[in-house]
C-alpha cells in the first residue's frame, strides 16, 4: 500500500479543480469578476444574452467537476486528522465544506443556468435570477469563516507540528475577508457592493494568496508524512516511497 | 524553537506575519478610502464634521492605557512577576471593554443624528472601518484571555504566548491609532 500516493492523488486533484474552476468563473462564464450588481432589468437580460453559450458550457463542466471538491475536503480533514487535536475538528471541517458548496457555489450555478436556458423570458424575472444568483454566492460565507477557523484552531493547538502556525494565522486572515464581504447585501454600488473594490477585488487578493499558500503547505504535509500518529518529521522521509536501489543511485 | 539567541521579535515570529499581513490589508483599505475622499472631498469634510472629535481622542486614550497595561503585563511576566502581570492582563481586558462599549455609545449616537451604514461614501466607510476594527477587539479578547490563561497556571506560563498575544492587542491599538487618524482628525 502507498497511502503517500493517494495523498498525491487529492492534493492533484485540488490543483486541477481550482484551474478548472478558474476557467470556467473567469473565462467561460465571465462570472468573476462579478457584473455590476446596479444594472437595470434590460442589461441584466442583455448580459444573460452575451454570455449565454459561455453560462451553458461553463456550468456543464462545472455539475461535472464538483464531486472534485471531495478529496480536496478530505485532504484537509486528513490534515487535521493527522494533528494531535481531536477528530471532532476534521469532523466539523467535513460536514462544513460538504455543505458549503451549495450556497457557495452550486445554487449559483444552476440558477444562471436556468437564466440562460431561456433567453426570451421576461426581463423582471431574468433579474431577480440574476439577484439571487449572484447573492448566493457572494453573501453566504459563514460556512467559509466557520471553516477556516476550525482549521485555524486546529494548527494553532496542534503539537504535532503538521503546519506552522503562522498558517494558522493566515486562516484567520481569510475568515476575516468573509466578514468583509457580507456589506454585499446592503450596497448595489461602491466598494463593498459584490463587484467592489474592497468586498470582491481586495478580498480577492486575500483568497488567491490563501489559497495558493495551503496547496503548498498540504504538499509539504505529505512530504514529511511519516503516517505515524507523534510530530511530523521536519523533512521529507523518503526511504517508503522510493525503491532503495533508486535512491542510492540518485545519491 | 531550535535556537533562543537568534529570535529577534517578542513572541511567536508567526504572530508577526499576521500582524504584517493584516497590516497590508488595512493599508489597502485606508488606500480605497483616501482614493475615494480625494474624488469628493466637500461630501467627506461635511460628514466627518458630524463624528465627536471628544469621543474618537477618548477612544484613542482609552485603547492606548490598554495597550500600556499589557505592555506593563509582559514585563512583569519577564520579571516573574505574574501575580502583577496578571492583574495588568485584566486591566488590558477592561480598557478593552470600555472601548467596546464607547464604540457602541458612538455609533448609536451618530445613528440617532441620522447618519446610517448607506447614508453616504463617509459613513460607509466610517462603520466599515470601525466595525471591522472592532471585529478585531473581539479576537484581542481571545488574545488576552490566552495571555490570562498561560499566567494563572505555573504549569503553563509560556513567556512566548503571553507575548504573542500581547504583539496581537498592540497591533489592535496601532490600527485604531491609523483610523483615529484618517476618520477624525484628517481635514
Amino acid at each position: 500500500m502507498n497511502g503517500r500516493r493517494e495523498l498525491w492523488f487529492a492534493w492533484w486533484t485540488t490543483v486541477v479543480f481550482y484551474q478548472l474552476f478558474g476557467v470556467v468563473f473567469f473565462v467561460l462564464t465571465r462570472t468573476q469578476p462579478p457584473p455590476d450588481p446596479g444594472w437595470d432589468a434590460s442589461r441584466v437580460a442583455q448580459w444573460f444574452h452575451d454570455h449565454h453559450f459561455g453560462l451553458l458550457v461553463g456550468f456543464g463542466i462545472m455539475f461535472l467537476i464538483t464531486g472534485m471538491t471531495a478529496p480536496q475536503n478530505a485532504l484537509i480533514a486528513y490534515s487535521m486528522r493527522r494533528m494531535s487535536v481531536s477528530r471532532a475538528f476534521g469532523y466539523s471541517y467535513l460536514v462544513l465544506y460538504s455543505l458549503s458548496a451549495i450556497p457557495g457555489m452550486l445554487l449559483m450555478c444552476i440558477v444562471l443556468t436556468v437564466g440562460a436556458m431561456r433567453p426570451d423570458r421576461d426581463p423582471e424575472l431574468t433579474s431577480w435570477l440574476y439577484d439571487f444568483a449572484f447573492l448566493s454566492f457572494v453573501g453566504t460565507m459563514g460556512v467559509f469563516l466557520i471553516g477556516s477557523l476550525v482549521w485555524m484552531l486546529a494548527i494553532l493547538i496542534d503539537k504535532n507540528g503538521v503546519f506552522p502556525k503562522w498558517f494558522g494565522y493566515l486562516n484567520l486572515c481569510n475568515a476575516l475577508t468573509e466578514v468583509v464581504v457580507s456589506p454585499a447585501w446592503i450596497f448595489k454600488h461602491g466598494v463593498l457592493a459584490w463587484n467592489g473594490l474592497i468586498a470582491w477585488w481586495i478580498d480577492m487578493v486575500v483568497f488567491g494568496i490563501y489559497t495558493g499558500v495551503f496547496l503548498m503547505q498540504l504538499r509539504k504535509m505529505i512530504q514529511r508524512e511519516d503516517f505515524g500518529d507523534g510530530p511530523l518529521p521536519d523533512s521529507a522521509p523518503d526511504q517508503e516511497s522510493v525503491p532503495s536501489t533508486m535512491a542510492s543511485s540518485a545519491s | 524553537m531550535t535556537d533562543k539567541s537568534m529570535k529577534f521579535v517578542p513572541g511567536q515570529p508567526d504572530m508577526w506575519a499576521f500582524v504584517l499581513f493584516e497590516t497590508l490589508v488595512f493599508t489597502s483599505y485606508f488606500a480605497v478610502y483616501l482614493i475615494f475622499r480625494t474624488a469628493s472631498p466637500q461630501l467627506y469634510l461635511q460628514s466627518q464634521a458630524h463624528l465627536s472629535l471628544r469621543i474618537g481622542i477618548f477612544n484613542t486614550i482609552v485603547l492606548l492605557a490598554s495597550s500600556w497595561a499589557v505592555a506593563r503585563c509582559v514585563q512583569a511576566s519577564r520579571d516573574g512577576r505574574f501575580a502583577s502581570a496578571s492583574t495588568n492582563a485584566y486591566l488590558a481586558t477592561a480598557l478593552g471593554f470600555v472601548f467596546l462599549g464607547s464604540k457602541i455609545f458612538e455609533w448609536a449616537k451618530v445613528i440617532r443624528s441620522g447618519f446610517g451604514f448607506s447614508t453616504n461614501e463617509f459613513f460607509m466607510h466610517y462603520y466599515f472601518l470601525t466595525a471591522i476594527h472592532c471585529l478585531h477587539v473581539l479576537i484581542g479578547f481571545v488574545a488576552l484571555g490566552v495571555i490570562i490563561y498561560q499566567l494563572r497556571s505555573p504549569a503553563r506560563r509560556s513567556q512566548e504566548l503571553v507575548e504573542t498575544g500581547a504583539t496581537y492587542w498592540h497591533t489592535v491599538d496601532f490600527l485604531w491609532v491609523l483610523i483615529f487618524a484618517m476618520l477624525y482628525v484628517v481635514r
